[in-house]
């Protein structure tokens, strides 16, 4: 060990001095039983991928979960902040779980709000559970996480969109209603994708629809082939992609290979700037909130806080998921006398949550069942000629 | 761990001269393999009170460099409470069985296997498929581990096959999609002729955790914490794998692993069997990365295709190599060192102490105590206050813009480095191209405009750094490993601990 | 019958763009004995490089030049940034490296993958970009062509299949009837002896990369304007191509040119006609297979080593 013993000692005394330090930060509490004062700056933790091909969603969300708490906590009179945790999609869910532990381990964490993608949820919400955080999400949709036999959450997951349960079964309705006898129903090899295409599969077949189904990895951008297999005398291909401009390129495709078949997109191809193929439909959980007139002046007090922004559909359910959780933590504060005794505190207030008028357009409120919202649905858009998403769900129901 | 001896016939006679040079350290042991640099009276020793320390050093026995380090890992749940300090402990401590096995493949073999955190899934999704609600099988660990060796071995063997006549870049070709394949199966792995297998994309989930004698060893303990058991029963394992490794390395099976990384050609024509050797190491890497992948599963209680991707083994990659590949004492290093860095590139305030911390170090290194040194910092410090004053001065909203996260060196920083509040979107890519031309021209100049150019690109590199980087972790710290595996192979590829081979000409 | 030739179109849009990206992986295994694994990445930065120029140009909807000087600009940006790119990792990761041991460069060239793959995350983020080339000129190009039977065969598949082949030919011309053509092919064939004939050997391995960067930026054009492209594509794609030249005979530049059309036809009749899950599988076990019993690939010369 000559020379480079001595690089090697200098490094390991420069990273033990950085973990140190870093290890002073976390360890300050060892019992989650240990209070935390209303009056100091309490945390929420959000874990969304803010990197990587889903980022689009991750920093929308953002964007609206920091407007919420900058014009949401002092209206409780908390002082809040936000700490964030990336979990791209390209890893996988393994790595919620660390980010899980992270925020455990904080203990003015009193909340969460997240984790975004589906998969996630299923890895982390048990650590979440034991660690007594709620956790509201405002994009996990799966079915799975909520219902059937084993549910994949725990009973502190709280949504605030609606499963795809929901909107698998109302775009399979959509379609028939729309006259469909064969459709193409595609799966993308991923959690998301194959909870949506095996719900709205089951209803098209039960309404007598002929159905191929077919399966491309989610990392493929070149359809040729499976435009290919699409039937000429398919009249839908139903398309749960997670990302817009798959979709985009796919109509296109269709088009050049003369198929007549209309795609019909998931809340994850839900984007006016990259699919704008006419004669598409997109479902998506909320609706175009700039035609509910109470919201005008959230989106303009967003729209200065983000100038140049376009106001997009994954956005306003994080607004309102930071406002249960916000609602949640005040209530705990109250019963508690100015302090949260226990994380599971707030937890248990969120289910009581009622939010009249919210910035989705009705009241909202936790169905008894399940942690998920009560009569929610979905919203069907058709793309106009000009490329905008018309709401046409009043003309479906 | 070794101090170089690796065996009592090389060890130099106690009291024997080392040849020392007023050249200074950066002469290389002289030899044309690896068995003559480390020849006793070939080494280069450093003088003065740092050369006598190294030797006093090299006479410790390697058992007591691996006492002390184990001792000082588990004291890590005693030092701090936090249960994601724990978990990352945890998860270095994994790096390093990692690192172990894949020093046995290319360190001890010379067989460059770019599939083999495959292995890694393999075991992680037997033990799932083995002890989990999914076919409704749940052996007893004590079963299931020896078991899930022995398949990962099984595998090693049967992938290790076509090694026999594939050379150097066809071997890495066909592990590589070695690799491609167990994600393809495991990803659409729910629809094998109807069976659902793997779980698909959505893993397997609800695994059972690691249970002895019947008492199974909770995931997480009061209030969500990490459960340091995990992270002993860890390290139990990589210290029986570890001794069991250099025993296997002082054994005729390990001299003719070296033989046979040495020169493949005179190694088959002196008669070793070199098919067997090839397969006996890819058999052992493998069956080290199936166990670690038990200990994973137990952990997350889930097993997920997309966990055993390609950027996972990049970053093995670059803990062996870092740590330098054929000794086991570098790699276990190196996996601490990267994983430590890992971690740190997470937290955008660490991010940001850890780069300056780096850079003063590195000129340091570099230069040394030297009126060069106090030029360059003084230099870049001068430099930095003045553009910063500049900017601030033609638009506060050009330098108000940092988070201030990382305490006292943030707000001392703030000062110096330019953050905008809000950038336009082509100052990103312009300035991060900008410092990589620049720092590859630094490389082709020499003297002093070596000395001047560096001024403005450490500036430009802490602007990159504070405005790009922090804020994305995750390219960045794959950016920092592959510029890390450039520059080691470049200036010293035989890492920190590894032996170099010099020829004689 | 239709599916049949849309098949087999589909299979030779794309087997031409792997055969242009197996040519560079040839161009440079042959002279240095390497294997580039940054190659694929260097396609990716060139289906961005030709995004920029695109918008640079006014975009897919309101183009500044007429269409097919707006192609052209594109691919040639593209070509250009490639092969500065190309000979930039040359010098200052493969050129250090040129007499270490086997897998220093091949560890190198991981790590410039990387490099290149994440930095173009890091500045432009994962999204996906898409050439719309679909609007260009109203969709001219998607609909002007011609029909064999049912199917149509678009303007656009014709561009990428006949730039390909013109290419293609004119890298092969260029091999085997010129001066620089033979020294390269001298020194793949044996590099010292090369080097002693008065041959430099620097300027032919840059020139290699240069050949090979910039095809490989053309393939990325060609690519990128029929599928979105995003930081990713390069591993995948790079892997392709890689089995194409593998399969057609690495080191031989007919063999690329073949291994990619067969890849491409493989790939695309798997997917239409056995499964479009597993035709990936089925592409590995082909270039497994093919390693183990044919190592010298379709039209390569086995490499027999004299002890």
């Amino acid at each position: 060990m000559k020379r480079r013993g001595g690089i090697a000692i200098a490094l390991v005394a420069v990273m033990a001095a950085a973990l140190a330090s870093t290890a002073g930060a976390g360890s300050s509490a060892v019992e989650q039983s240990q209070a935390v004062s209303c009056k100091s700056t309490l945390k929420i933790g959000f874990a969304a991928p803010f990197t990587g091909g889903a980022a689009y969603l991750g920093n929308e969300q953002l964007s609206w979960a920091k407007y919420a708490v900058k014009t949401l906590a002092p209206k409780y009179g908390l002082k809040v902040k936000l700490v964030t945790g990336d979990i791209p999609v390209e890893n996988g869910p393994a790595g919620a779980l660390t980010i899980a532990q992270k925020f455990a381990a904080d203990k003015s964490v009193v909340v969460m709000i997240g984790p975004s993608t589906s998969g996630s949820v299923a890895a982390s919400s048990q650590t979440y559970f034991d660690a007594g955080l709620a956790h509201i999400t405002a994009s996990a949709t799966r079915t799975s996480l909520t219902k059937g036999a084993v549910k994949e959450a725990t009973p502190y997951f709280f949504r605030v969109v609606s499963g795809d349960y929901i909107q698998g079964p109302q775009d399979a309705k959509f379609m028939i209603k729309k006259g469909a006898k064969n459709v193409v129903v595609f799966d993308f090899q991923e959690p998301y994708s194959q909870g949506l295409s095996d719900a709205a599969e089951k209803v098209l077949k039960a309404g007598g629809v002929t159905t191929t189904h077919l399966s491309v990895s989610n990392l493929v951008t070149d359809f040729s082939t499976f435009v290919t297999k699409v039937p000429s005398n398919a009249d839908f291909v139903f398309f749960p992609a997670q990302k817009p401009a798959d979709a985009q390129n796919f109509a296109q495709q269709l088009i050049e290979q003369g198929k007549k078949a209309k795609v019909f997109g998931g809340d994850g191809t839900a984007s006016a700037d990259q699919f704008k193929v006419p004669g598409s439909y997109v479902s998506v959980f909320s609706p175009d909130i700039s035609t509910i007139p109470y919201d005008k002046p959230l989106i303009a007090g967003w729209k200065k806080d983000n100038p140049g922004a376009t106001l997009g559909p994954f956005g306003p359910a994080q607004y309102l998921s930071v406002q249960v959780a916000l609602n949640a933590v005040k209530r705990a504060c109250d019963a508690g006398k100015g302090q949260i005794i226990d994380r599971r505190a707030v937890a248990r207030n969120v289910k009581r949550i009622y939010v009249k008028n919210s910035i989705l357009g009705s009241d909202f409120r936790f169905s008894t069942k399940s942690n998920d919202p009560l009569n929610g649905g979905f919203y069907i858009f058709e793309i106009q000629s000009n490329g905008s998403y018309k709401d046409i769900t009043a003309s479906t129901k | 761990m070794s101090g170089g001896y690796d065996d009592e016939l090389t060890r130099p006679l106690k009291g024997a001269l080392e040849a020392t040079t007023s050249e200074g350290p950066t002469s290389p042991a002289v030899g044309r393999d690896e068995w003559v640099a480390r020849h006793g009276d070939n080494r280069m020793g450093r003088g003065g009170r740092l050369g006598l320390l190294e030797d006093r050093l090299r006479f410790v026995p390697w058992w007591a460099w691996l006492t002390l380090f184990v001792v000082l890992f588990s004291l890590v749940p005693v030092a701090s409470d936090s249960g994601y300090v724990r978990r990352v402990a945890f998860d270095i401590a994994i790096y390093m069985l990692l690192a172990l096995g894949l020093n046995v493949v290319v360190g001890w073999g010379g067989l460059l296997d770019l599939g083999y955190v495959a292995f890694f899934g393999i075991g992680a999704y037997s033990y799932a498929l083995l002890s989990s609600d999914h076919y409704g099988i749940h052996l007893p660990t004590i079963v299931a581990i020896p078991l899930v060796v022995v398949i990962g071995a099984c595998v090693g063997f049967l992938v290790g096959l076509p090694s026999r006549r594939l050379t150097g870049d066809y071997l890495a070709i066909v592990t590589l999609f070695f690799l491609q394949l167990f994600l393809t199966v495991t990803t659409n792995g729910d629809d094998l002729f109807g069976h659902n297998v793997t779980g698909g994309a959505n893993g397997i989930l609800r695994v059972d955790p690691l249970s002895f004698f019947g008492h199974a060893l909770p995931v997480s303990r009061q209030g969500g914490l990490f459960n340091p058991a995990y992270l002993y029963v860890v390290l139990a394992v990589f210290v029986v794998v570890f001794v069991a490794l250099r025993f296997v390395n002082l054994s005729r099976t390990g001299r003719a692993w070296r033989s046979l990384r040495e020169d493949p050609l005179a190694a088959e024509v002196m008669g070793m069997p070199v098919n067997s050797l090839k397969l006996m190491s890819f058999a052992f890497g493998a069956a080290i990365a199936a166990l670690t992948g038990t200990f994973v599963t137990a952990v997350n209680a889930s097993a997920f295709p997309l966990s055993f991707s390609f950027p996972l083994l990049i970053i093995v990659y670059t803990m062996v190599i870092l740590g330098g590949a054929g000794n086991q004492a570098g790699v276990v290093l190196g996996a601490v060192l990267v994983g430590i860095l890992l971690e740190l590139l997470r937290d955008p305030g660490d991010s940001r102490v850890l780069f300056y911390a780096v850079v003063v170090l590195g000129l340091f290194a570099a230069l040394r105590l030297s009126v060069r040194f106090a030029v360059v910092l003084a230099g870049v410090a001068v430099f930095g206050l003045v553009v910063h004053s500049i900017a601030g001065a033609i638009d506060s909203g050009w330098v108000n813009g940092s988070g201030g996260e990382g305490g006292g060196v943030a707000d001392a920083m703030a000062n110096w480095v330019v953050v905008p509040v809000a950038p336009a979107g082509w100052v990103a890519p312009v300035s991060y191209i900008s410092v990589v031309s620049l720092a590859l021209v630094l490389t082709l100049v020499r003297g002093w405009a070596r000395l001047a150019l560096l001024v403005p690109v450490l500036y430009l590199a802490a602007f990159v750094w504070e405005n790009v980087m922090i804020a994305h972790p995750e390219p960045t710290r794959y950016i920092v490993l592959g510029v890390l595996l450039i520059a080691l192979m470049i200036l010293r590829p035989s890492g920190l601990l590894g032996e170099k081979r010099v020829e004689i000409i | 019958m239709d599916n049949f030739i849309q098949l087999t179109l589909n299979g030779l849009t794309l087997g031409s763009v792997y055969a242009l990206i197996a040519l560079g992986y040839s161009l440079v295994y042959g002279i240095l004995k390497l294997l580039n694994f940054a190659h694929g990445d260097v396609f990716m930065v060139g289906t961005f490089i030709g995004f920029g120029a695109l918008q640079l140009l006014g975009g897919s909807t309101d183009p500044i030049v007429p269409v097919w000087l707006l192609l052209i600009l594109i691919t040639f940006a593209a070509m250009a940034g490639c092969a500065v790119l190309g000979v930039a990792i040359e010098r200052f990761a493969y050129r250090p490296l040129r007499d270490a041991p086997r897998i220093a460069p091949l560890i190198s060239a991981l790590g410039v993958s990387f490099f290149l793959a994440y930095s173009m995350q890091l500045m432009f983020g994962s999204s996906l970009r898409n050439y719309d080339t679909f609007s260009l000129s109203g969709g001219a190009l998607y609909f002007n062509g011609f029909d064999i039977g049912n199917v149509r065969v678009p303007l656009i598949r014709i561009i990428t299949i006949v730039s390909a082949f013109v290419m293609m030919i004119l890298l092969w011309l260029l091999v085997t009837r010129t001066r620089v053509g033979k020294a390269m092919r001298a020194t793949s064939f044996d590099r010292e002896a090369a080097a002693m004939m008065g041959i430099d050997i620097d300027k032919v391995i840059v020139f290699a990369f240069v050949l090979g960067s910039a095809l490989a930026g053309a393939a990325g054009v060609l690519f990128a304007l029929r599928i979105p492209t995003y930081t990713g594509i390069g591993f995948l794609i790079g892997l392709k191509g890689f089995t194409a030249a593998v399969i057609g005979g690495i080191g031989s530049i007919p063999g690329a040119m073949a291994g990619g059309l067969v890849l491409g036809f493989a790939e695309s009749y798997t997917q239409g006609y056995v499964s479009t899950r597993w035709s990936d599988l089925f592409v590995f076990v082909i270039l497994i297979l093919f390693l183990m019993f044919r190592p010298q690939g379709i039209l390569g010369k086995a490499d027999i080593r004299k002890v």
